[in-house]
């Protein structure tokens, strides 16, 4: 049984997860490297799947035309990155891994954008690894 | 130990440093603090305070995270800025800045693991380096302010 709560630094902002999730992702790109500062860990939950306590102190940046980042405006915690939903689409959000209060019995399944790695470090095992490409393929351009 | 000039900047550009003189170096921290700030890893190189430029630094935001350091972040996107030790002691003065905010994070190689006794148990970082637990590391970094 994985854990369904967890917070930012300060924990000014909380969360409860309707599911618990049995892994996580890690992404590489550009982005990700810049707001997490080296390397994003993202849990995929489903449209309605999270609810949210002190949703007043996240503070939202739009990143792209169709995402946008959130972080906790008290101690700058990432929180998720998000692909708001169209009606059509369903609502993606991509919660910071390292949030939950405990990690226990998750496993890193995928590393994504791996072209993008910084050359200095490297996840040990044998994770799934895409390349911007193979994302894009897999999952559409936009 | 090799040094270069470099840049960098936060996700929306609105922060932006130049740093002389970088070591080649960098760290990893595995503890819950520095995971629930990055949702991931911290992953540190360590610039004295003095060798930093910063651009649009009335973007930057700061939060007292424990009785020794701070962190900072930027206002309008997130991005993490820095850790830094403010008590005082041979580490105070100098940035933790995160590997990912370089323009270009390539050169620069993972040479120490702090908290490594508590770091999650669903990645490892391949290969060998020096490795600190907890105890070690507030040891050497937390000064007066370690219980």
């Amino acid at each position: 049984m994985t854990c369904t709560t967890g917070g930012c630094l300060c924990a000014a902002v909380r969360y409860t997860l309707a599911d618990a999730p049995d892994h996580y992702d890690a992404c590489h790109c550009s982005m990700c490297r810049k707001t997490s500062g080296g390397v994003g860990f993202g849990i995929n939950v489903p449209d309605g799947g999270i609810t949210w306590e002190g949703a007043e102190n996240i503070g939202i940046y739009k990143s792209s035309e169709w995402a946008e980042r959130a972080f906790c405006k008290i101690c700058g915690s990432s929180l998720y990155y998000r692909m708001p939903g169209d009606g059509e689409r369903p609502d993606f959000l991509s919660l910071a891994a390292g949030s939950l209060d405990d990690l226990e019995g998750l496993t890193m399944t995928t590393e994504i954008y791996i072209e993008a790695k910084p050359s200095g470090h490297a996840f040990a095992g044998d994770t799934k690894k895409m390349t911007e490409a193979d994302v894009i393929a897999a999952f559409g351009g936009s | 130990m090799s040094t270069t000039d470099r840049t960098g900047a936060c996700l929306c550009g609105a922060v932006r440093f130049t740093a002389s003189a970088v070591r080649s170096d960098y760290g990893a921290c595995h503890c819950e603090m520095c995971r629930r700030w990055t949702g991931s890893v911290f992953l540190g190189v360590s610039v004295p305070e003095g060798d930093l430029i910063w651009e649009g630094s009335e973007n930057i935001r700061r939060y007292v995270s424990s009785d020794w350091a701070e962190r900072a972040w930027c206002d309008r996107c997130g991005a993490n800025l820095w850790y830094a030790v403010t008590v005082d002691g041979p580490h105070k003065g100098t940035l933790e800045i995160p590997l990912g905010l370089f323009d270009d994070p390539n050169g620069f190689e993972l040479q120490r693991e702090l908290y490594f006794d508590i770091a999650p148990d669903s990645f490892a970082i391949a290969g060998e380096r020096q490795k600190m637990t907890a105890e070690e590391t507030r040891r050497r970094f937390g000064g007066e302010a370690t219980p």
